[in-house]
């Protein structure tokens, strides 16, 4: 892609955001550097980002640029790789918010970012969150600490997990037992917490015109 | 036929006269100061009249921009994704304060933390500190080299004309003058040395061996036109130390070994390379190591230390780095060179990249593509600093020693410290690095969940 004269083709993906040319150009990049210059990402290709194995769920990260729920494509499962139009579906999840949109707007834009940490969640793709998927997040969450045993991490899970359980069903009975979290009661959770403006990754302000001594 | 014979033999007679022009030319202006060490100033008012010419041709590119209404964009070097100023601990506290209005502390674990570390995730893979120090240093005005503008297009006629003529000088006149150069400054050197070989060890093989050495790589210096300014001179390296600096590319050898006469260490390769290694190891002791050797570091480290020990030898030349890095960062220095209890002699290496990149990304140019950018730039523009001499303090460990020098040659290059290790660019992080995220997250949640248990 060169430097385009009128609008970048992907530019509608972003909408109703104002992301402009120069900062797909700049993921475009981004996208080659990662790419090694091919047309598509695999998993492998997350490998060279020294920064990420930092991060404790860095699986879950990676798996859900190829997740296809996330992709926006109707059928289920993983792909196996994505090219540069998939890359930048993953990240308009990030994208910040803007001053001018609406209520319908907004809440659109809020349930499109979480349904984004739910897929992170609901890993066999059931459309619930059960008690094994939370263990899971949780102990990967916790996984860089050689001295937390595995019960400890578990016992946090569970005690979350009865929390959650608390908030979406209320009172239970002795004999009634939590499936899981649907999408529902996840966003019920989620509810005073402005997720809308905190998750997002916003581009430094870039000026046009060229340095001159 | 016949009518072009005497034009031919015109054309011989003109090319004849103008090589040896040339020559006479090259031998006066450029070898006979190289042999002695002095300096015409030509470089210097070279330098000048480039820079002035940089500046036209940025303000023609910006005032016809501004003409057509057509954007110029400026590269970022400090990365183009605004990262959050807090810590992981505040930002987790955020997250949960705003959400459940909960009591600070009770909460062990909430579904919203995993919101950070995915947020994190996703900026790291937009952009990224390590993996942009691997790529050469973006710029922000056009030294009519191609190679460093993606952003400039087709602004003027007069801009493309004078890029034109700036390749074919830099192709046609420049680029064999430096061949010339090169290969003279190269036999001198493999010649010399073998000749100053066969002396008897004494000062006058000394003398003769270290003028040699300094002749030949004046001449190299001259060969990529490298404008070099040296400061702090009275802090050169001494006999028994070894001297530390800081790794952009194969030519900081030539620069630093044009200024002191060092003792090279490093492994035997093979071809041209290896032929000049053998020569000059004939004059005067550098330290070489068969590819075998390398890999075993108390043997490395024994015979660097005999080295070091005998006050006769000469400094030793260590670039602790290990690769190329892109000129604004000194990765982490391996402590093995600071393990052999000598004094220390750092120097920062700073080069401008104004004239001509010279870093060498090994994994994307091999050394005959980076030699033949290096000679087709306008010139090498550096400057080095010769830092004051550094010991171990007995409190300090060999990767403390290492990390304080290390800073020292930062700061005085104006470089960034970082922490990563220089040879990320071809291997995975090493696992000690992972936790610390981890664990930090982790001593929170616990944390909580201890007190609670206990209380």
């Amino acid at each position: 892609l060169s430097c385009a004269q009128g609008a970048h083709p992907l530019l509608p993906l972003f909408f109703p955001l104002t992301v402009t040319s120069e900062q797909i150009e700049h993921l475009h990049r981004r996208f080659k550097q990662l790419s090694r210059d091919q047309l598509t990402i695999r998993k492998e290709n997350f490998d060279s980002i020294p920064d990420l194995e930092f991060n404790p769920i860095r699986g879950k990260i990676v798996h859900a640029f190829f997740d296809k729920r996330n992709l926006r494509q109707e059928s289920d499962g993983l792909a196996d790789e994505i090219n540069f139009e998939d890359f930048l579906t993953i990240m308009s999840y990030f994208r910040p918010i803007e001053m001018n949109m609406d209520e319908e707007q907004l809440d659109r834009f809020r349930k499109e970012k979480l349904k984004f940490l739910f897929h992170m969640y609901d890993s066999d793709h059931d459309g619930k969150i059960t008690l094994q998927e939370y263990r899971n997040v949780v102990e990967e969450l916790l996984s860089g600490n050689p001295h937390l045993e595995k019960e400890s991490a578990r016992s946090i899970a569970d005690g979350a997990m009865m929390e959650a359980a608390s908030i979406c069903v209320g009172q239970m009975g002795p004999d009634q037992v939590y499936e899981g979290i649907t999408f529902e009661d996840f966003l019920k959770m989620w509810q005073g917490i402005d997720i809308e403006t905190k998750m997002h990754v916003r581009f430094l302000n870039m000026e046009t015109i060229a340095h001159c001594y | 036929m016949f009518l072009l014979l005497p034009f031919d033999s015109l054309v011989v007679n003109l090319l004849g006269i103008s090589i040896t022009v040339l020559f006479t030319l090259l031998l006066v202006f450029i070898i006979v100061p190289a042999i002695f060490g002095v300096s015409f100033g030509i470089r210097k008012v070279y330098m000048k009249t480039l820079l002035k010419i940089f500046q036209w041709a940025t303000l023609r590119i910006e005032r016809g921009a501004k003409e057509k209404n057509h954007p110029l964009y400026k590269p970022y070097v400090n990365g183009i994704i605004a990262k959050e100023p807090m810590s992981l601990e505040e930002e987790i506290k955020e997250i949960r304060r705003s959400g459940s209005g909960k009591a600070l502390d009770a909460p062990e674990f909430e579904l919203s933390d995993i919101f950070y570390f995915c947020r994190k995730g996703i900026e790291t893979i937009m952009d990224d500190e390590v993996t942009k120090r691997f790529s050469a240093e973006e710029l922000e005005s056009w030294n009519l080299l191609s190679r460093t503008n993606y952003n400039f297009q087709y602004i003027s006629l007069r801009l493309t004309v004078l890029w034109g003529l700036g390749v074919l000088i830099r192709y046609c006149f420049l680029l064999p003058l430096r061949i010339a150069l090169a290969f003279t400054g190269i036999s001198l050197l493999v010649t010399g040395t073998t000749v100053v070989g066969y002396l008897p060890n004494g000062r006058c093989k000394e003398f003769l061996s270290k003028h040699v050495h300094l002749m030949c790589y004046r001449i190299c210096v001259r060969a990529l036109t490298a404008i070099i300014t040296y400061h702090d001179r009275e802090n050169r390296p001494r006999n028994g130390g070894i001297c530390v600096a800081n790794h952009t590319s194969p030519i900081d050898v030539i620069i630093l070994a044009s200024d002191g006469y060092y003792a090279m260490v490093g492994q035997i390769h093979g071809g041209l390379m290896g032929v000049i290694q053998r020569a000059m190891v004939k004059a005067c002791p550098h330290v070489w190591f068969e590819r075998s050797e390398v890999k075993d570091r108390h043997l490395v480290a024994k015979r660097l230390t005999e080295h070091v020990q005998d006050k006769s030898k000469l400094p030793i030349l260590i670039f602790p780095e290990g690769t190329c890095i892109n000129n604004t960062s000194v990765m982490m220095f391996k402590k093995g060179s600071f393990e052999i209890g000598a004094t220390v002699y750092p120097v920062a290496i700073k080069y401008d990249p104004q004239f001509g990149d010279a870093f060498w990304n090994s994994s994307k140019y091999g050394m005959v593509t980076y030699l033949l950018r290096m000679m087709t730039s306008w010139a090498i523009v550096c400057s080095v600093w010769y830092l004051p001499p550094m010991t171990r303090q007995p409190e300090e460990d060999a990767v403390q020693f290492a990390n304080r020098v290390k800073s020292a040659i930062a700061r005085q290059g104006g470089l960034v410290d970082l922490l990563w290790d220089g040879g990320l660019k071809r291997e995975k992080v090493k696992d000690t690095f992972k936790e610390e995220q981890q664990k930090l997250y982790s001593k929170m949640i616990v944390g909580n969940h201890e007190d609670r248990s206990r209380s």
